[in-house]
């Protein structure tokens, strides 16, 4: 009884290829799941890397019968979804396929935020023209049974739009995701001096933001797998990239740490970072942990696979 | 009815409208500033207790699926971003100038919120269809939210005419407002201008409320955003997405379609996308009321 894990895209923001990437991978996000022994496929993202698992299946699973499977999207930005028209097993008769995913508020619905890339302005398939049988679910917070023994928990977490972190239980394993995230800020101003400064507002937003916070690390308390945004290095993200959405190196170990991880995943890797950079900060995060922490601290890569 | 006896019943009323307009104003002008901080936001909204409650409410709902009840607007703001708080209030703000049960006697609340619904999202998608500056959107749907407000006065004071009216343009098939001239000697333009003079909305959405029956009169500056409303709300009635007791409307003339550049069979198009949005606003509708 195990769940294996690999990843098929462990990239942020835009697939990148090149001779900079080789190691770690430039595809956009998506997870591969199989719960053992009875080989039930879980998705988590369809970024790019998607197509690649397409493939797989198509090899693996198909000659053994439909294909059906759940694709649990942590929110609808692009590097997310942007690998769904190429993933293969949507085109074959007798797929039955459930997308699950947040949806922001004014937005669309899901079906037509993920679906409507199948146009004719984008691609040479229309939805309407699959011969997959696609379902579309919108999720919210909550706790769903999966079958199988399966429980499902999610958790927003605190991104520019709405985005959800998901738990997943499994005779006793315990995998979550938290990514894309940034941890809480305070945005009430601080500074007394300035005119926009309420002090009860701020005072309020700091014992807001030390809860939610709080919250997120009881998400994946005691998780023997968190996988968790790591975009940037806490140099890089102070002052600059506040309010993106995405988290630090330094924050995401700390905060594993604290929530009894056993197994961090650094994940969602910055376009810019090049393998050997990746290879250093892993190198140096392992090494501050090391004696201090009983935490695993492992870089995030294409094609790794796990078995918890 | 004496139209003078009319206006004083219709005057008395609205003086007493409640005051959420004024916050629509101003988180009107707070959404289309992208430098409103979250403090001004936090200051505006707890100014008004009952759209504080009402946004409250709004982020509990089942829209959200919150595990845990959010109590505070600080807490709101942190959690779901500004954006997603300034857009709640506003949507929250102006639905509840629509107005409550108790104010609907002749036409039923829902149909009517769903007309006003359907016109503010038709305008909006028309407007957008045509490139219209991205932060006049939302101007687009308010303006054809509220283009029928002068209807709930009518429909809470002098209801028995209304209905009197309501079923002589239903008999005679006529355009509402030709019967509530002849039962009234006002139509509901007329009671709008009252209503938009006290709230002292923007200029544009004044003139929709004013003119929207009356477009050939019309001689200001949002020639726009009056035709995109008229034709939204044309729409609206004969294609019965909700009601507001309109079944016979003047059918709009071509030149208004060819001044926006689009025709009867865009708004075919789009018919689904309206449903959509009108069963997106149905939440909303359940937490206001």
């Amino acid at each position: 009884m195990s769940i294996s894990m690999r990843f098929w895209g462990v990239r942020g923001s835009i697939p990148c290829p090149g001779a900079d990437t080789v190691k770690y991978g430039g595809n956009t996000a998506c997870i591969e799941l199989r719960f053992q022994p009875i080989n039930r496929l879980i998705i988590i993202d369809a970024g790019s890397g998607i197509r690649a698992l397409g493939d797989l299946i198509m090899k693996q699973d198909l000659p053994k019968g439909p294909i059906k499977t759940e694709i649990f999207l942590t929110h609808t930005h692009w590097d997310h979804i942007m690998g769904f028209p190429f993933f293969t097993p949507i085109y074959i008769p007798g797929t039955e396929l459930t997308i699950y995913g947040p949806v922001t508020y004014e937005e669309d619905t899901l079906d037509k935020i993920v679906g409507d890339q199948l146009r004719y302005r984008y691609f040479p398939v229309r939805q309407s023209e699959l011969a997959a049988k696609i379902n579309y679910e919108q999720l919210q917070e909550c706790e769903k049974d999966l079958g199988d023994g399966i429980v499902m928990r999610t958790k927003y977490l605190n991104h520019p739009i709405l985005c959800l972190g998901y738990r997943f239980e499994y005779q006793g394993k315990v995998l979550c995701t938290a990514y894309d995230t940034e941890p809480f800020q305070n945005v009430f101003a601080q500074n007394k001096g300035s005119p926009d400064f309420d002090k009860e507002a701020c005072l309020e937003g700091e014992i807001v933001t030390k809860q939610e916070n709080e919250k997120i690390l009881k998400f994946f308390k005691d998780a023997d797998v968190v996988i968790h945004d790591t975009q940037y290095t806490h140099k890089e993200y102070n002052p600059g990239k506040i309010g993106w959405g995405h988290s630090t190196f330094e924050y995401a170990i700390n905060a594993a740490h604290k929530a009894n991880v056993k197994k961090l995943f650094l994940f969602h890797h910055d376009p810019l970072r090049k393998d050997e950079e990746l290879d250093k900060l892993e190198a140096a995060y392992q090494s501050k942990v090391r004696g201090k922490s009983a935490l695993q601290v492992e870089a995030a890569r294409e094609g790794r696979l796990l078995e918890i | 009815m004496e139209r003078e006896n009319v206006l004083y019943v219709m005057k008395s009323y609205i003086e007493k409208m409640p005051s959420l307009p004024t916050t629509v104003a101003k988180i009107l002008q707070i959404c289309n500033d992208p430098k409103t901080s979250p403090t001004d936001l936090n200051r505006l909204i707890s100014l008004d207790p009952v759209l504080m409650g009402k946004v409250m409410k709004l982020i509990n709902s089942a829209y959200y699926g919150l595990s845990q009840k959010i109590t505070s607007l600080v807490r709101a703001i942190i959690m779901l971003g500004i954006n997603t708080v300034k857009n709640l209030s506003l949507s929250t703000a102006v639905l509840a100038s629509l107005g409550k049960k108790t104010d609907f006697q002749a036409l039923n609340m829902e149909g009517f919120w769903k007309h006003s619904i359907c016109v503010g999202s038709t305008a909006k998608l028309i407007a957008k269809k045509r490139n219209i500056d991205p932060k006049l959107l939302e101007e687009y749907f308010i303006a054809g939210l509220l283009h029928d407000i002068g209807k709930i006065p009518l429909n809470n004071r002098l209801s028995k005419n209304f209905i009197e009216a309501l079923s002589e343009a239903e008999r005679s098939r006529h355009p509402l407002y030709f019967a509530e001239q002849h039962i009234l000697n006002v139509d509901h333009s007329e009671i709008g201008r009252l209503i938009v003079d006290n709230w002292k909305l923007s200029k544009d959405i004044e003139d929709v409320v004013i003119f929207h029956h009356n477009l050939t009169e019309y001689q200001g500056e949002n020639l726009d955003i009056l035709y995109t409303v008229a034709i939204s709300n044309y729409f609206a009635n004969v294609s019965e997405l909700g009601f507001s007791g309109d079944r016979f409307p003047e059918k709009i003339q071509d030149d208004v379609f060819n001044y926006l550049g689009i025709g009867w069979q865009y708004l075919e198009e789009i018919e689904d996308d309206i449903k959509k949005e009108i069963e997106k606003a149905q939440i909303f509708l359940e937490v206001v009321k």
